[in-house]
C-alpha cells in the first residue's frame, strides 16, 4: 500500500472539516447568525452602540478577557473536568505582575514571570485532581478561594497602577489601525487553541479522554498527564487574561476574579462544548465570545446595570443547556438521556448486551 | 391452585407487619409461604442488533420446584431469565403467570407482580443499612404521618433474615456484607416484597463451596414453601445436587428439559455442547515452532487469578477458554498493563517487560481488544476515522508537529478496508455502526499499531453471524502473516474453530492445556466447568 | 428452618476491614471527631490568647455559625442526592435583603419577616428544583446559572428600594439577633440547633429522608424500587432554598445589614459545602448527615475565629476555608467520598 493509493482511498471517504458532526457545525453557524442579528439589533435600537466599524471593534475590548479565559477553560471542559479557579488566577496574575514590576522588574519580564506562575498554579490544580483522583469541581472551588485571598493580600488594598506604555499599547488599549491590540492577541490565541485541539496529539488525547475516559486509557492515552496538561493550559490562558485586564484598566485588580467565572463558563457552554467532555468546536467558543460579549455590551450601553447583565448571562447559560438537552434528545445522544432515564422514562436497553 | 395475580399497590406497606405476627414464633407459617404460581413462557424469541439470542423457547416453571437452566455462554440462559423478570422485553412469545397473561414487563412491574431476579452482581444500596435495603421502596409507615416505622421494620427484618439464614445485625451497612451475604439479602428482599417467583442468575460463581451450601439451604427451604424457583448455573455438580428439573439451552434454543432423576453428567454435557459444527471449515491447525513471542510466567493477582503461565508463538492462535468470572479478562488486563499483578513475569520478544502500561505495550507491539466494547473500546460519539487512529497517536503522520489529517484519514481508510468495515463514511460516528462493524473497526485500530501479539477478548460478542465469519477470516489471515494471537472466548465452538492451542482457566487458575486434535468441544466443555478439577 | 451461620466473608463488597468494636466505631464517628477537633482548636487558641476562651467569644463564635449551620443543613439535603446547590449564596442574600428592606422601610413585624424569608427561599429553591428535577439539567451548571440569575435579582431588588442598602433594621430584629435564650446561649444558636434536630429527624425517620439517601446511592435502582425520584429531588432543592432563606434572616438579624452583594461576597457557597464535607457528607451522595454539617459549620467558625486571634489577616479567611476543604478532600480518599460526583455523566452510580 503506497501513500498515493491510500490518499486516493482517503479521498473517497474524506469529509472536510474533520472534527465533529453536522450538529456541531450547525450550532456554530447558528451562533454566527445570532451574532449578526444581535449586532444589527443593538445598532438600530441602542443609542451609542454603533460607532462605525472601528467602534464595534473597540467595543470588543470589553469582553476579550472573558474570551481568553473561555479559550483556556475549554481545554479543561473538553477533558470532561471543570476549572472554577480561572477567574481567580486571572486576578492573581495581574497583581503578581504589578508587584513584580513595582519591585523593579522590567515590565515584560514581570508579565512573563506572572504568566509562568499562573501556569504553575494550573499545574498544581491538575496534579491534585489527577493524583488524588478527586472531583475537579471541589478542588478548583477550594483553590479559587485560596488564590483570591492571595491576590487580595498581595494587592494590599491598593494594587499598583500606571504601567509603562509598551504594556498598554500591546496588551491594553493600544490599536493597530482600527483593530485593538487585544483583538489581535485574542485572534492569535484562538488560532493556537484550534491548532492544539484539532491538530496536536495532546489535543486529540484530550478530546478522546473527554469522550470516554476508560476507552482512552485502553488506547494507551496517559489520562493523568493529559488532564494535568489541560489545567496547565487553563491556568496559562487565565494568566494572559489577567494581564490583558490589568493592561486595559491600567491597574491590577484583585476584585474581579469571581465575576469573570460565570461569563467564561457561559461562553464555553454557549459555544457548544459539551459540559461532560469531548464534543464541541473551538470555533464555537470564539463566536460565542462575541455573541455574549455584544449582548452584554448592548445591555450596558443601553443603560442597564452590570448585574442585570450578569443575570442575563445566567439566563443564557440555562437556556443554552435546556436547548442542548432537547436537541441531543432528538438526536438520540445520551447527554440528557442519561439523566432523564434515571429520572423518568425507562425504556428497554436494546444495545447488544453480553450473554452470560 | 394458582390464584390470579392481585395488582400491587403501595398500601401493602402494611404487609410486612402482618407477616411479623406469624413469624414471631420463628417458625414457618402458612403466611410465610408463597402462593404457588406456575410461570409459563411460550415461544420466546429475542435478538440483539439483529443477532438472535433466543429462538422460540418455551418452558414451564412449577411452584415448589427448583428449575435449573443450563448451557454454555451465549446459549441464552441469562437473557431468558431476564425476559422472565422483565429486564428485557421479548421480541416474540408470551408469558403467563398463574392464570394471567402478562403484559410487557419492566423490572418494577415484574416485582409488583411478585417476580424477583437475584442478579449475578448484587445491586444493593451500599451506604444504607441491611434493613433499609430489605425494605427499599416499601418502607413501612410508623405511627406519625410521613414517618418510618423502624421498630416494625426491624422486627419484620429479623424474620426475613432468619428465613434466609443471614446472620447480621439489621443496622449493618450493606457495603459491609460479603458477596455471599449480599445474595442472601437479595433473597430476603424478594421475600419482604412478597414475591412468589424467584430467579437466581449464576449466584454461586462468586461464592465458596460453603457459602454456596448456605444459599442452597435457603433455596431448598423456599422450595418447601412453594416458591417458584429458577436458577442458572454452570457448575454441573451443583446443578445435579440441587435441581428438580433441568433445562438445557444451546444457541438460543431449548435442547432438553428433564427431571433430575433422569439426568446424568455426561448427558448434560452432551446436550450443552454437542452439535453439528456449522458449515464453516475450522481453520487448519498449525504447530509453529520457534520461540514464544509472548511468555507469561507465574502471573498472580488475587483474588482474580494466580500462577498463570502461558505462551504464544508467532503465527499461532492460542485460545483462553473459561467461564465468565474465571479471570481471563483480568489476566489479559494484567498483561496489557491496565492492572498491576502482584507477582509474575512477562517476556515479550525475549525481553523482560515489567513496567507495563497500555502505551508501553502498544508501542512494544502488544495490543488488547477489550471485552467491553462500549465502555473500554469505542468512543461512541466520535467519528470512525478518529476511533481507528486512536491507538497510535504517537505515530500519526505529522508535519512540523501538526497532525496531517489527510494522511491520517488515508491510514484509517486503509485499515478500514483491510478489515472490511462497512460505514457510510469515515466521518460517521462509530455508534451508528452495527456491532460487527464496530468490532471490525476496533480490529482496524489495533492493526494500525502493527502488533506482534494481539489479545482479543471476546472478539465476536454481540456480532452477527456474517461478521463473525469475517472476523474469523481476519484472525486467520493475521496469524498466517505472523501475528501471535490470544483469543479469549466463552464460545467453545469459536475456540475449536480458531485455535491451535487452548488454555483453559477455571476460577483464576489454568486447569488445562490442549493442543491440536485434543481441542474438542467435549473436552473444553468439561474443563471450563471445572469438571476435571479436584 | 435452622439458623445456618454464615462463614466469615471471603471478600467484603467494599474491600475494607470488618466492623470494629462498638466503642471504637462510636469514637471514630465523624461528629465525635469534629467535637474533639473543636476542643483541640479552642484549647490551643486559648493557650495562646486567653480571651479566646471567654464565654462571650465562644457564644459569638456559635452565633456566627448559626447562619452557616442552617445553610449547611440545606446543602446537605441536596448533597445527599449526589447533587449540589451553588445558588444558596444569593438565596441567602435575597432573603436578607427583602426582609431587611421590608423591616427598614416598612417596619415589618419580625414574625412576618420570618415568613417572608421562608417564602423567598422556598420560591427560589423551587426554581432550582424545577430546572433540575423537571427539566433534567445537571445540578452544578444549573445552580451556577441560577446563582447569577438570583444574584442579579438581588441587585435589582436593592435598586428598587432606597436607600440601596439595608442599614437600619428595627430594634425587634436586632434584639432577636443578639438576645440570649437562656444561660448565655443566643436565640440564634438555639434556633439553628432546633432546625438541625428537626431536619435530622426528617432524614432519619421519614420516607422522604430515606429516599434522599437511596437516590444518592443509586438513583436508577431507587427508581426501580418505586421511589419517586423526580419528586424527591424537587422537594430536596426546594427545602434547601427554604433553609437558605431562613439563613438569610439569621444573617440579617445577626449582622444588622444587607446589600446587593450579601452572600456572594462572603464565600457563603464554599463555606456551606465545606461545612458539609467536613461534617462527613460526601459529594458522591448517599452518605452523611446534618448534625455533622452543623458541627462542621461551628468548627469552621471556630477555626476562622482562631485564625483571627492568631493574628492572621481576615483576608485569608476564604483561603483557610479552601485549605480545609482540600484537607478534607485528600484525607477523605479512603472513604471514597470525593470522586467525580456531580460532574460525571452517569450520576447514578453503577447498577
Amino acid at each position: 500500500m503506497t501513500l498515493g493509493s491510500s490518499h486516493r482511498l482517503a479521498a473517497i471517504f474524506r469529509s472536510r472539516g474533520g472534527r465533529g458532526s453536522s450538529l456541531d457545525r450547525g450550532w456554530v453557524l447558528a451562533l454566527a447568525a445570532i451574532l449578526v442579528a444581535e449586532i444589527l439589533y443593538f445598532s438600530l435600537t441602542v443609542q451609542g452602540f454603533f460607532a462605525g466599524g472601528s467602534g464595534l471593534l473597540s467595543l470588543t475590548e470589553q469582553f476579550l478577557d472573558i474570551g481568553t479565559l473561555a479559550l483556556g477553560l475549554s481545554f479543561v471542559i473538553f477533558a470532561g473536568e471543570i476549572d472554577l479557579s480561572v477567574g481567580a488566577i486571572a486576578s492573581l496574575t495581574g497583581i503578581v505582575m504589578a508587584e513584580l514590576w513595582k519591585a523593579g522588574l522590567e515590565i515584560w519580564l514581570a508579565v512573563a514571570a506572572a504568566i509562568a506562575i499562573s501556569a504553575l498554579i494550573g499545574a498544581v490544580n491538575g496534579l491534585i485532581i489527577a493524583l488524588f483522583r478527586t472531583n475537579s469541581l471541589l478542588v478548583t472551588l477550594a483553590t479559587q478561594f485560596i488564590i483570591t485571598s492571595t491576590a487580595t493580600a498581595l494587592g494590599g488594598g491598593s494594587p499598583p497602577f500606571g504601567f509603562p506604555q509598551s504594556l498598554l499599547s500591546y496588551a491594553g488599549t493600544g490599536t493597530l489601525g482600527p483593530v485593538p491590540a487585544q483583538l489581535i492577541v485574542f485572534a492569535v490565541l484562538a488560532v493556537v487553541v484550534v491548532v492544539i485541539v484539532d491538530r496536536s496529539r495532546f489535543g486529540r488525547a484530550l478530546v478522546l479522554a473527554g469522550y470516554n475516559r476508560d476507552a482512552a486509557r485502553y488506547t494507551g492515552i496517559d489520562v493523568s498527564r493529559t488532564v494535568v496538561g489541560a489545567f496547565v493550559l487553563s491556568g496559562f490562558f487565565a494568566g494572559i487574561a489577567g494581564i490583558m485586564i490589568s493592561a486595559f484598566y491600567n491597574a491590577a485588580r484583585d476584585d474581579i476574579g469571581l465575576s469573570l467565572l460565570l461569563p467564561a463558563v457561559t461562553v464555553v457552554v454557549l459555544g457548544g462544548v459539551d459540559i461532560f467532555g469531548g464534543r464541541g468546536r473551538v470555533a464555537g467558543v470564539v463566536v460565542a465570545t462575541f455573541v455574549l460579549g455584544f449582548v452584554t455590551e448592548g445591555l450596558l450601553v443601553g443603560g442597564h446595570g452590570s448585574l442585570t447583565a450578569t443575570m442575563v448571562t445566567g439566563i443564557v447559560l440555562l437556556l443554552c443547556l435546556v436547548l442542548k438537552l432537547q436537541i441531543d434528545r432528538h438526536e438520540g445522544v445520551s447527554l440528557g438521556a442519561e439523566l432523564r432515564r434515571r429520572l423518568g422514562d425507562l425504556f428497554p436497553s436494546s444495545v447488544a448486551r453480553s450473554e452470560r | 391452585m394458582p390464584q390470579p395475580v392481585q395488582p400491587r399497590s403501595r398500601v401493602r406497606a402494611h404487609a410486612p407487619a402482618a407477616a411479623v405476627s406469624g413469624d414471631r414464633r420463628g417458625e414457618v407459617t402458612g403466611e410465610a409461604a408463597a402462593r404457588g404460581f406456575r410461570y409459563t413462557a411460550t415461544g420466546i424469541g429475542k435478538a440483539f442488533s439483529g443477532a438472535p439470542v433466543l429462538r422460540d423457547v418455551s418452558l414451564i416453571l412449577e411452584p415448589g420446584e427448583i428449575h435449573t437452566l443450563l448451557g454454555e455462554n451465549g446459549a441464552g440462559k441469562s437473557t431468558l431469565l431476564k425476559i422472565l423478570a422483565g429486564v428485557y422485553q421479548p421480541d416474540s412469545g408470551e408469558l403467563v403467570l398463574g392464570d394471567e397473561r402478562l403484559p410487557v414487563l419492566t423490572p418494577r412491574t415484574a416485582q409488583q407482580r411478585g417476580i424477583y431476579l437475584v442478579p449475578q452482581e448484587p445491586t444493593l444500596m451500599r451506604h444504607l443499612s441491611v434493613v433499609e435495603n430489605l425494605f427499599l421502596g416499601i418502607l413501612p409507615r410508623g405511627r406519625l404521618p410521613f414517618s418510618v416505622g423502624w421498630r416494625e421494620m426491624r422486627r419484620a427484618a429479623a424474620g426475613y433474615l432468619e428465613r434466609v439464614g443471614l446472620n447480621v445485625e439489621a443496622e449493618t451497612p450493606a457495603e459491609a456484607l460479603s458477596i455471599a451475604q449480599a445474595q442472601l439479602l437479595e433473597c430476603a428482599r424478594a421475600l419482604a416484597h412478597r414475591c412468589d417467583v424467584l430467579f437466581f442468575d449464576e449466584p454461586t460463581s462468586p461464592l465458596t463451596d460453603h457459602e454456596a451450601d448456605v444459599l442452597f439451604e435457603t433455596i431448598r427451604a423456599l422450595r418447601e414453601q412453594r416458591y417458584t424457583l429458577a436458577f442458572i448455573s454452570h457448575r454441573l455438580d451443583e446443578v445435579l445436587e440441587i435441581s428438580d428439573r433441568i433445562t438445557v439451552l444451546r444457541d438460543g434454543a431449548l435442547v432438553a428439559t428433564q427431571e433430575r432423576a433422569s439426568a446424568d453428567r455426561a448427558g448434560m454435557v452432551r446436550a450443552m455442547v454437542g452439535r453439528e459444527l456449522a458449515a464453516a471449515q475450522p481453520r487448519p491447525r498449525r504447530m509453529p515452532t520457534g520461540p514464544a513471542v509472548l511468555r507469561v510466567t507465574g502471573l498472580t493477582l488475587e483474588p482474580h487469578f494466580a500462577n498463570v503461565d502461558l505462551e504464544v508463538r508467532s503465527g499461532e492462535v492460542v485460545g483462553l477458554a473459561g467461564l465468565v468470572g474465571s479471570g481471563r479478562t483480568e489476566i489479559a488486563e494484567a498483561i496489557f498493563g491496565v492492572r498491576k499483578p502482584t507477582a509474575g513475569r512477562v517476556v515479550l520478544d525475549g525481553k523482560q517487560f515489567d513496567r507495563r502500561s497500555p502505551r508501553a505495550c502498544i508501542d512494544a507491539g502488544l495490543v488488547y481488544l477489550s471485552e467491553d466494547r462500549g465502555r473500554h473500546g469505542i468512543f461512541a460519539e466520535v467519528d470512525l476515522a478518529r476511533n481507528v487512529t486512536s491507538g497510535i497517536l504517537p505515530r500519526l503522520p505529522r508535519r512540523a508537529g501538526l497532525l496531517q489529517i489527510g494522511a491520517e484519514h488515508g491510514l484509517a481508510a486503509e485499515a478500514v478496508r483491510r478489515t472490511n468495515v462497512r460505514a457510510a463514511s469515515l466521518a460517521s460516528r462509530i455508534k451508528t455502526l452495527s456491532g460487527g462493524n464496530q468490532q471490525r473497526a476496533l480490529l482496524a485500530r489495533w492493526l494500525l499499531a502493527d502488533p506482534k501479539v494481539a489479545i482479543l477478548d471476546e472478539p465476536t460478542r454481540g456480532v452477527d453471524i456474517g461478521a463473525k465469519a469475517e472476523i474469523y477470516e481476519i484472525v486467520a489471515g493475521l496469524a498466517a502473516a505472523g501475528l501471535a494471537t490470544i483469543v479469549i472466548s466463552s464460545e467453545i465452538e469459536e475456540l475449536t474453530q480458531l485455535c491451535d492451542r487452548v488454555f483453559v482457566a477455571y476460577e483464576g487458575r489454568i486447569v488445562g492445556r490442549l493442543s491440536g486434535a485434543e481441542i474438542t468441544a467435549g473436552r473444553l466443555g468439561s474443563l471450563v466447568v471445572g469438571a476435571e478439577v479436584r | 428452618m435452622p439458623l445456618v451461620p454464615v462463614t466469615e466473608p471471603r471478600v467484603r463488597l467494599d474491600g475494607a476491614p470488618l466492623r470494629a468494636a462498638p466503642l471504637r466505631r462510636f469514637l471514630l464517628r465523624r461528629e465525635i471527631l469534629l467535637v474533639l477537633a473543636m476542643v483541640a482548636v479552642a484549647l490551643a487558641s486559648g493557650l495562646h490568647e486567653s480571651a479566646f476562651l471567654t464565654r462571650s467569644n465562644l457564644s459569638f463564635v456559635a452565633a456566627d455559625a448559626a447562619a452557616t449551620a442552617v445553610l449547611a443543613v440545606g446543602q446537605t439535603i441536596v448533597l445527599l442526592t449526589r447533587g449540589i446547590d451553588l445558588s444558596v449564596a444569593p438565596i441567602l442574600g435575597l432573603s436578607a435583603v427583602v426582609v431587611g428592606f421590608l423591616g427598614q422601610n416598612h417596619n415589618l413585624p419580625l414574625g412576618i419577616g420570618v415568613v417572608v424569608s421562608l417564602a423567598v427561599g422556598l420560591g427560589l429553591g423551587v426554581g432550582n428544583g424545577f430546572l433540575i428535577a423537571v427539566t433534567g439539567l445537571p445540578p452544578i451548571i444549573s445552580t451556577l446559572g441560577t446563582l447569577s440569575v438570583y444574584g442579579g435579582l438581588q441587585f435589582v431588588v436593592c435598586n428598587a428600594w432606597s436607600p440601596h442598602t439595608v442599614v437600619n433594621i428595627p430594634n425587634s430584629y436586632v434584639n432577636f439577633g443578639n438576645d440570649n435564650a437562656f444561660n448565655g446561649l443566643a436565640w440564634l444558636v438555639v434556633i439553628a440547633a432546633a432546625i438541625t434536630a428537626v431536619v435530622a429527624v426528617v432524614l432519619r425517620h421519614t420516607r422522604f429522608g430515606r429516599s434522599l439517601y437511596a437516590i444518592g446511592d443509586d438513583a436508577e435502582a431507587a427508581y426501580r424500587a418505586g421511589i419517586r425520584v423526580r419528586l424527591v429531588l424537587f422537594c430536596a432543592y426546594a427545602a434547601c432554598g427554604l433553609l437558605a432563606g431562613f439563613a438569610g434572616l439569621i444573617y440579617l438579624v445577626h449582622t444588622g445589614s444587607a446589600d446587593s452583594t450579601t452572600g456572594t461576597d462572603t464565600s457563603v457557597n464554599l463555606i456551606s459545602i465545606a461545612a458539609a464535607l467536613i461534617g462527613g457528607t460526601t459529594l458522591t451522595g448517599g452518605k452523611g448527615g446534618v448534625v455533622g454539617s452543623a458541627l462542621g459549620a461551628v468548627f469552621l467558625s471556630l477555626a476562622l475565629t482562631a485564625m483571627v486571634f492568631a493574628g492572621i489577616d481576615p483576608i485569608w479567611e476564604p483561603a483557610g476555608v479552601g485549605a480545609l476543604i482540600l484537607l478534607a478532600v485528600v484525607s477523605d480518599r479512603r472513604r471514597g467520598g470525593t470522586g467525580s460526583g456531580a460532574l460525571t455523566r452517569s450520576a447514578g452510580g453503577a447498577a
